[in-house]
């Protein structure tokens, strides 16, 4: 079957993403990269190439390197001239007044180059995916008109594939949100690309969306903010040494990529090093560029940049006669969205509300692209939704820990299964203490259920091997069985409902786990080392009786003492972790010189000084205390 | 909550049903069947197909860790380049000391497998160079490198790195 895929056709760059196994994918590209840009070259031996390549020899060919091409594509020569000023490659006008590009002596479509483009990026998922791409839903902006989306169709059908939807970009990018199962929500979609701004508000009511208003600017994006950057260093630069940068075209292009790396940078950081050295030279030698940029500087440059986006919301809000606190949802698109100042004034304009923004933004776009392909492609209602654990499941074990059998975020239907053991002697009871939660000790976790399973043949601590077996079934019921390996008895207990916490509650669980991890794993190394101790204190003592009369008087007082001093020791809450340590070490030091010296003296005696490993595959992972 | 507490032995359960309803329920039942067979067997093809591409990705993710590490040290090694141009100004034993540290550089590199690669002389072709601009020139060929801004890079097949270049008009 052939696979569908969602293509975010952009201006600068272009993302090809497409599902799988339910869920969305964005496609990696034959030069290594999740974003193609939207560039086609004709080389002077009439090769056309595509994607980075055509980028890279625009400099020697800007006459053939068309870039842009989106805001020619679907429109009229005569609307264009503004936009033509901007660009070195030739303009003029086709038949209809349509737009052409002229490149050596031929007329292009814009339609030609954006299919050149959509072409490469669905090559490039079918290389990536290993199966043949025909059908793709192409997004374009909001407010592309009737001619502008026919011409985009037609790129589609130029490139080969069956465009089986062209949707609104904003649309894309609520539904890689999930928003269409809202109902009647409006929200705002914030567009801040390389190049271009758009805002665009939206209603949304059994899974239709309606474009309420849009508005923007085409000349505000990512690179206007890296220019900034450029202009200040080379200020700083020319008025400390005298030299004009800018005027070099190397220097020029070091100083652009150091500048869009110090951008990214001031996203997560307050302050960033920017480091040219050699970056030219004079009579008196090599010059370097050294400096710093602060998030402070950077926002002061930049601060009538940010400031333009204010119009364009405003105007939006009131060409859909609504206010900001009518607005329920924000998604945030396109890189330059993840500056601060950016976000900052985003929630500035929309009284504090919380962007949604976990979605690359680089990327949403082409997701809710291959989303809504995947439903158009019959794809994705085939898809079960598998759900997964929201916390950890486990049970109670020695010195009230608890031991997970099933760890958070698993994905269900799930079975898992571990053998435990007894902690005492002729221990004939244990006690399931099922538990849900992050925290290493029992009692700070949520109780699920108990349950008893009775009728263990007395024998040794650690013998009987009892089976514990978790198993959640895809509606979140979890079934907990306990088996008895040797009499094969065995007791469940079914708890419905495990998984329906609310977020709320899980994330308070899971930050509460975060918060107490130090002081958790303290208390689970006291347990370990206590549990420890208690296990050699009791190897010690058996070994000391059965060895009886051939341990030397000397060494049985000290095991005693030591055994004594355990004892006390582990009793106590407020135990000394570092003593008990000391003291486990001692006695096994101890019962090691007493068995090794009892092989001497009772060498056809047999006697066992460890208790002998639980047969089969089976490891004992952790012991029950005994049954009150 | 809900909690029910049940013996494992003896957990048979019995349902009677008016013969007539058997039939429509009978046909339902194995709809319902090879529905669920069909979605199984998808979900372990799906299943099959991500462990696949999971073992061949690992690879690869192993290189892009690597990249990330090497892509910032090729800038350095530029920086290396452009620093070597100007070792005449310095004192012979900080020029060689200088130079012996860029040929440990180098051959870290080397040994995971960077090579770099020349390109004056060669002619412009976008999937080894990335111009920077043109000159004028009587001598050579259009098209053809005249100098060299930055040295390429290139990891097996790979460009990892374009040269930087500028080509004859």
């Amino acid at each position: 079957m052939a696979k569908a895929v969602g293509i975010d056709l952009g201006t600068t760059n272009s993302v090809v993403a497409v599902m799988e196994g339910g869920k969305p994918t964005v496609i990696i590209n034959s030069d290594g990269g999740r974003l193609t840009p939207s560039v086609v070259a004709y080389s002077k031996t009439g090769e056309r190439l595509v994607g980075q390549l055509a980028k890279r020899q625009a400099a020697i060919n800007p006459e053939q390197t068309i870039y842009s091409a989106k805001r020619f594509v679907g429109r009229r020569y005569s609307e264009v001239q503004s936009e033509i000023k901007n660009v070195p490659y030739r303009v003029t006008a086709g038949p209809n007044d349509a737009v052409r590009f002229e490149i050596g002596g031929k007329q292009i479509a814009p339609e030609e180059i954006s299919a050149s483009v959509l072409r490469k990026l669905a090559d490039d998922a079918s290389k990536y995916i290993g199966e043949k791409v025909t059908d793709a839903v192409i997004t374009v902006p909001a407010y592309f008109n009737d001619a502008q989306r026919q011409a985009t169709k037609d790129a589609g059908k130029i490139a080969g594939l069956k465009v089986l939807r062209i949707i609104n970009e904003p649309t894309a990018a609520a539904l890689a949100y999930g928003l269409d199962k809202k109902k009647n929500e409006t929200i705002m979609v914030f567009d801040l690309g390389g190049g271009t701004f758009d805002v665009s508000i939206l209603e949304v009511g059994d899974g239709v969306f309606e474009v309420k208003a849009t508005s923007g600017d085409t000349h505000l994006g990512g690179d206007d903010f890296d220019k900034r950057i450029v202009d200040w260093l080379a200020q700083e630069f020319l008025r400390d040494q005298g030299i004009e940068l800018r005027k070099d075209r190397q220097a020029l292009q070091r100083l652009t990529e150091a500048s869009e790396k110090a951008k990214i940078e001031l996203s997560s950081v307050v302050e960033t090093a920017i480091s040219l050295p050699f970056v030219t030279a004079d009579a008196a030698g090599p010059k370097h560029l050294e400096t710093k940029l602060a998030r402070a500087k950077f926002d002061q440059l930049t601060a009538d940049l940010v400031e333009r986006c204010v119009g364009p919301v405003k105007q939006a809000l009131q060409d859909a006669k609504l206010s900001e606190s009518d607005i329920d949802e924000i998604v945030l698109v396109g890189g330059s969205t993840r500056t601060p100042a950016v976000q900052a004034l985003v929630r500035r304009l929309m009284a504090g509300k919380e962007p949604n923004q976990s979605v690359n933004p680089d990327e949403v776009v082409a997701i809710g692209a291959a989303i809504q392909a995947g439903v158009l492609a019959g794809e994705v209602k085939d898809v079960v939704l598998l759900d997964v654990t929201p916390l950890s499941l486990g049970v109670e074990t020695l010195g009230g820990v608890m031991t997970r059998l099933v760890e958070r975020n698993t994905t269900i239907p799930v079975r898992r299964s571990e053998v435990f053991s007894t902690a005492e002697e002729n221990q004939t009871a244990v006690d399931i203490h099922i538990l849900q939660g992050e925290r290493e000790l029992a009692r700070d976790n949520r109780t699920l259920g108990h349950f008893r399973l009775e009728g263990i043949r007395p024998a040794q601590r650690g013998l009987p091997q009892i089976e514990v077996s978790f198993d959640i079934d895809t509606n979140g019921i979890l079934t907990v069985i306990a088996r008895d390996k040797d009499t094969d008895k065995a007791q469940e207990i079914t708890i419905s409902g495990s998984t329906q916490l609310s977020r709320d509650e899980i994330d308070r669980m899971v930050m509460d786990a975060k918060g107490h991890a130090e002081e958790d794993r303290r208390r689970h190394e006291e347990v370990e080392a206590r549990n420890a101790a208690n296990s050699v204190a009791y190897q010690a003592e058996r070994q000391v009786k059965e060895l009886d009369g051939n341990v030397p008087l000397n060494e049985k007082a000290r095991a005693e003492q030591l055994i004594a001093d355990i004892q006390q020791l582990t009793r106590s809450e407020s135990s000394d972790i570092a003593r008990l340590r000391q003291l486990t070490g001692d006695l096994q030091q101890l019962v090691y010189g007493l068995s090794s010296a009892s092989h001497g003296s009772t060498a056809a005696g047999g006697a066992q000084s460890k208790t002998p490993p639980p047969g089969g595959d089976d490891v004992i992972d952790a012991e029950f205390r005994p049954s009150k | 909550m809900e909690i029910s507490n049940e013996e494992k032995e003896g957990m048979g359960r019995g349902s009677e049903r008016p013969a007539g309803a058997e039939n429509t329920e009978h046909e339902r039942l194995k709809t319902e069947l090879s529905r669920e067979h069909d979605l199984y067997l998808r979900t372990l093809a799906d299943f099959d197909n991500y462990r696949r591409r999971v073992e061949r990705e690992r690879a690869v993710s192993a290189q892009a860790g690597k990249r990330e590490l090497i892509l910032p040290l090729l800038e350095v090694l530029a920086d290396f380049d452009r620093a070597l141009e100007h070792l005449g100004d310095v004192p012979e034993w900080m020029s060689s000391g200088f130079v012996a540290i860029y040929r440990r550089l180098i051959s870290i590199l080397q040994a995971q497998g960077i090579v770099s690669y020349e390109s004056l002389g060669d002619t412009f072709d976008p999937a080894r160079h990335e111009a920077v601009g043109m000159t004028e020139s009587q001598d050579v060929e259009p098209g053809t490198i005249v100098a060299e801004l930055s040295r390429g890079y290139r990891w097996g097949d790979e460009v990892l790195r374009p040269a930087r270049v500028r080509v004859a008009q």
